[in-house]
């Protein structure tokens, strides 16, 4: 029966758009990582004022992908899109060490959303590639990600230029939605 | 009744906005694009979907070319009633902006010109620059009108970012649509602006006409426009201008043939050669004809700019009189015109057609045209010498068909034919006098009995004509009245027999006596002396020599028609009025010597917190401040207008005239009444506190035409009771200058009930406009008292004895403390005063304490990180209800 239901969700799935937020603060990569995702290509980009919206296809999954600015004087915007959201890409800077205490605050300002409450939560403890970038395991700890209570999360270490990383995350996030995390 | 009953209260159905949104937001793009048409469509029949903001602009991104103008349709509507919201929009703009496509690019830089909010324009500088060099001339063309746009947001923006001189270059630019609309764009800054912007070179003149023979026709319009504004260096110039020019003359379109013909008029000033000037009009007839095929409104318009032409330059037109006679069926706006130009243009050579013309047009069935065609014979009598005669004869024609409007006006044009050629035509006096019974204008009648008079020796029977006009003296109007009096006057010099000496005796009676007019009486009063000191120096006042008038009736004063024709082919040569007299422009006024004010202010502020130590609840008394409002009280005027329709018994000081010493100084003041919506007058004002007392600061603007005096202001019931708490002192404004002043406030005058709020109305009077009315903002902390200061203990105190109920808190994220100290003195400045602080974690936490009037205290915490955006202000006061407000003026203080 169990298993009836599950393929018979996934088929639905299928055909559905999953909408996936990446949120995280400015200059943390999230406009390199949606493009690295959608066209595989590194692009320049400059510090987005507004939103990118993007469909990505992976794994049988549809994602319609949203990347707010990460601005200061965005970050209030960003619940006009929280409705209706499956997932939350939390991008980090893990070289940014100085703004590690902000972007947990954010994290955890997000965290309590009343709309975002069935949302999946994958982080991407981004900028590897850079010198003096924190692990996943020490930015799992300035997160405080061990506080999560009742909620799928997963980090990943990634470095959108090299591109490493991303898909690994991705495929975490279409096994929990196809499963019915999401 | 049982709980079940409350189903029938909660409805299933949502709303059509809810319903909107949801579709807005729905997973499939065609039902996205049908529910932003119903948003569209909701818009255009004037329902509000503003609130569906976020949700349109999310559907902004999408490769379909019609949602994406669908979308930035509803952006230019909207965006204004959501300021911060815009804000998103701003990175798909700037994608749009790069977009393969040029229609895409160019679209999206255009939308971003129509959108007015001050907070993105900043963010589409960078797009725009961009754009400004595309590739693509159609998208360069639209950004040259964006920097216009733009212009006339932020002026200063665009100079800062150079965008006035990328205009300049798009001169040069390779497309000739392109360089139109530079041009366009920098004709329309120009005019918004005082300092010199654009201004034509040799180099630019020569790529203005090349551009001119290829670009469209409403771009031939722009490049003419600004060529005729061009100051040629010396004839030759002129001249050749002119030559590459005159090709326009043969456009179809009348805008194109009206602008070249004032650009050539313009140049035509230079030019000496007489044989070019003569070749040029007569070059410029034939188009100036052809308009007059067009139908009635054209011919209208151009019938009003042939009028200033022909002013000017009579011999363009000498010969095409024929054109402009009247069809029947001309609408009679045309045909006045046409007079008009007949008139101008009648001459020896061809007076004779003019004459049966007009003599055709008296007999048609429009009153008004058989009037002024009447009219115009006896001015073409005037004006032409030689054919006077004749015109007096078709004139005497007319009168014998008895129609009585046809013969009145004929009597007024005979007067001045008389009066133009005097002793000459007088035989025909008779035949006039024999319609004497039918005359019952004013100004006939005047007419005639001016003929009486002036003729009265020759006239057998003057007296009796003229008593018989006496009888009715009394109910005469008064131009006749005045008339009779002096015909009077003449007849008794030309006559002194005993009938006239009698008349005299009747109408100087009436008029001394019985009369009302001043300007009766005071004329029969200097006849009456004069005829009763000396008789003879009467004869020599009375019936003195007069000058020979000439037909100027219709004619421009010289300078007001250079302005005009300057102004060809613009609504200001179709009124005859120079353009400022209908429209007022908002020049962008240039910051200047006002730097150094704001510095002042602060000196003055920042030594308060010592100084109002001891000063006690009250304002420190000065002789600057005025009396306590009570005792002012009595000395309000008593039955001035109440402008606010309050039904106050004004016994309150609320309405006030002037007499109070002003000081105006300070950064310059926000228009709270723009001078479009004033007539004229602009004003000024924003509330301040200075010594301990609340002033309102104003300036008064005079760009009317006419003085303005007897200013006087008053302020409706507000939150906190602001009302005058002296007297407004404007002195009398004469056009174009202006007037500041400081006028004192007090509080808890007319407070209004209802929640708290920061809402000023204000109405002010003068004596020549109605009443204006417009609204301030009241803010907050012009309130915030000098003995404000607490010590810690008293803090810790009230803190502690206020219930928390009583605490409220509000996070600025946009607000950043970059430096303590300067934050501290900046508060201080405006009366919040620093108590203690401490760190906690990375954060600063400061406490400081306000007091407003009446003594209600606000006990202040601030917490932020330095040098990073977010602030956290929690408060405590006995007062909760004021928390708004106060966290608005704090804001508004952080950010300053």
């Amino acid at each position: 029966m169990g298993l009836v239901f599950s393929r018979l969700f996934s088929s639905l799935f299928g055909n559905k758009e999953a909408r996936i937020l990446v949120l995280g603060l400015d200059n943390a990569g999230k406009t390199t990582i949606l493009y690295r995702l959608q066209m595989g290509e590194v692009v320049s980009t400059i510090p987005t004022i507004g939103f990118n919206v993007e469909t990505v296809q992976y794994n049988n999954i549809k994602f319609q992908v949203w990347d707010l600015g990460g601005q200061t004087s965005i970050r209030p915007y960003w619940r006009c899109y929280f409705p209706n959201t499956q997932a939350i890409i939390y991008v980090v800077d893990s070289s940014d060490t100085d703004r590690l205490v902000v972007a947990k605050e954010e994290f955890h300002a997000i965290l309590e959303e009343e709309e975002l409450k069935g949302a999946v939560v994958l982080i991407y403890a981004n900028k590897q590639d850079l010198p003096g970038a924190l692990d996943d395991a020490a930015v799992t700890e300035a997160l405080e990600l061990h506080k999560i209570k009742s909620r799928q999360w997963a980090i990943f270490k990634t470095s959108a230029i090299k591109g490493e990383g991303l898909f690994e995350g991705l495929d975490w996030l279409s096994n929990t939605l196809k499963s019915g995390g999401g | 009744m049982s709980g079940h009953d409350s189903k029938y209260f909660s409805t299933t159905k949502k709303g059509e906005i809810p319903e909107l949104k949801e579709e807005l937001n729905s997973q499939y793009k065609d039902k996205r694009k049908d529910a932003v048409k119903k948003v569209i469509a909701a818009m255009t029949v004037g329902k509000d979907v503003s609130s569906l903001f976020t949700d349109v602009v999310n559907c902004m991104q999408t490769e379909n070319l019609e949602l994406k103008k669908l979308v930035y349709l509803y952006l230019i509507n909207y965006a204004k009633s959501q300021p911060d919201l815009a804000i998103l929009a701003v990175n798909t703009f700037v994608k749009d902006s790069q977009d393969p496509n040029p229609l895409i690019r160019a679209l999206a830089v255009r939308t971003m010109g129509c959108i007015r909010v001050d907070k993105i324009t900043e963010y589409l500088c960078d797009p725009l620059q961009r754009c400004l060099k595309d590739d693509d001339p159609y998208v360069r063309k639209t950004a040259a009108i964006c920097v216009a746009k733009l212009y006339d947001i932020n002026a200063e923006l665009v100079e800062d970012r150079g965008f006035l001189d990328a205009l300049k270059d798009l001169i040069s630019d390779n497309n000739p649509m392109v360089v139109a609309n530079a041009v366009a764009a920098l004709a329309e800054i120009q005019e918004s602006s005082s300092r010199p912007i654009f201004e034509i070179t040799s180099h630019t003149l020569s790529k203005l006409l090349t551009a001119l023979n290829e670009c469209t026709e409403w771009g031939q319009v722009f490049i003419l426009d600004a060529l005729s504004k061009y100051k040629a260096a010396d004839a030759r110039e002129a001249e050749n201008i002119v030559e590459r020019v005159t090709p326009r003359l043969q456009h179809a379109n009348c805008a194109v043939v009206l602008s070249a013909v004032k650009m050539i008029l313009q140049q035509m000033e230079l030019i000496t050669s007489t044989d070019v000037v003569r070749n040029l009009c007569k070059k410029m007839a034939p188009p100036l004809v052809t308009l007059l095929s067009a139908e009635p409104e054209i011919q209208y318009v151009a019938l009003r700019n042939i009028n200033l032409i022909v002013q000017k330059r009579p011999t363009i037109l000498a010969h095409e009189i024929k054109v402009f006679f009247c069809k029947y069926n001309d609408p009679i706006y045309v045909k006045m015109e046409k007079l008009e130009i007949m008139i101008k243009l009648a001459s020896d050579r061809n007076i004779d057609q003019v004459l049966l013309e007009f003599k055709e047009y008296a007999t048609e069935v429009d009153v008004d045209f058989v009037r002024k065609a009447v009219r115009a014979i006896g001015r073409c009598a005037i004006k032409l010498e030689r054919a006077a005669e004749r015109c007096i004869s078709v004139l005497l024609e007319l009168i014998k068909i008895k129609v009585n409007y046809v013969v009145q006006e004929a009597i007024i044009v005979i007067k001045d034919i008389f009066r133009r050629y005097p002793n000459t035509y007088e035989s025909i006096i008779a035949t006039l006098c024999e319609s004497l019974d039918t005359l019952d204008e004013p100004e006939a009648k005047a007419s005639m009995i001016w003929i009486i008079g002036e003729y009265a020796e020759r006239i057998d029977n003057a007296d009796e004509l003229l008593e018989s006009f006496l009888e009715s003296f009394p109910e005469e109007p008064p131009q006749v009245q005045l008339q009779l009096l002096t015909a009077t006057v003449k007849l008794f010099l030309k006559k002194p027999t005993e009938g006239p000496q009698q008349m005299i005796q009747v109408v100087l009676n009436n008029a001394t006596v019985e009369t009302d007019n001043p300007d009766l009486r005071d004329r029969a009063y200097i006849y009456w002396r004069l005829l009763s000191t000396d008789p003879e120096a009467a004869k020599d006042v009375v019936l003195a020599e007069k000058p020979v008038i000439s037909d100027d009736s219709n004619q421009l004063d010289p300078s007001l028609l250079d302005e005009l024709l300057s102004n060809i082919a613009t609504l200001s040569s179709v009124y005859h009025k120079p353009p400022e007299a209908f429209v007022t422009r908002v020049k962008t006024t240039q910051k200047t010597e006002e730097e150094d004010y704001p510095e002042a202010g602060e000196q003055s502020y920042s030594d308060s917190p010592a100084r109002v130590a001891d000063s006690g609840a009250s304002p420190p008394a000065s002789s600057a401040n005025p009396q306590h409002p009570a005792s002012r009280q009595p000395a309000a005027p008593a039955a001035l207008p109440d402008l606010l329709d309050l039904g106050m018994d004004n016994s309150g000081s609320a309405i006030v005239s002037v007499d109070q010493p002003a000081s105006p100084a300070g950064p310059p003041l926000p228009v709270v009444l723009p001078a479009s919506s004033g007539q004229g007058l602009q004003i000024s004002a924003q509330l301040i506190r200075r010594d301990g007392q609340v002033f309102y600061s104003m300036m008064f603007e005079n760009n009317s035409q006419v003085p303005l005096d007897g200013f006087m202001i008053q302020f409706n019931k507000n939150t906190f009771g602001l009302a005058a708490g002296g007297q407004l002192q404007v002195p009398q404004l004469l056009p174009g200058t202006s007037a500041s002043t400081l006028l004192p406030m007090v509080l808890f005058q007319n407070i209004s009930p209802g929640p708290a709020n920061t809402l000023l109305q204000v109405a002010i009077k003068n004596n020549q406009q109605p009443v204006w009315y417009f609204n301030d903002k009241i803010y907050f902390h012009v309130l915030f008292t000098e003995d404000g200061r607490m010590e810690r203990s008293t803090f810790l105190e009230t803190w502690k004895s206020l219930p928390d109920s009583n605490e409220v808190s509000r996070d600025f994220p946009a607000s950043v403390i970059n430096s303590v100290e300067t934050t501290l003195d900046r508060l201080a400045a405006s009366n919040m005063f620093f108590i203690a602080k401490r760190k906690h974690a990375n954060q600063e936490v400061l406490y400081l304490s306000a007091k407003i009037p009446r003594g209600i205290p606000f006990l202040i915490e601030l917490t932020a990180v330095i040098g990073t955006p977010g602030v956290k202000c929690a408060i405590k006061t006995p007062s909760p209800e004021m928390a708004p407000l106060f966290f608005e003026a704090v804001e508004t203080l952080l950010k300053s």
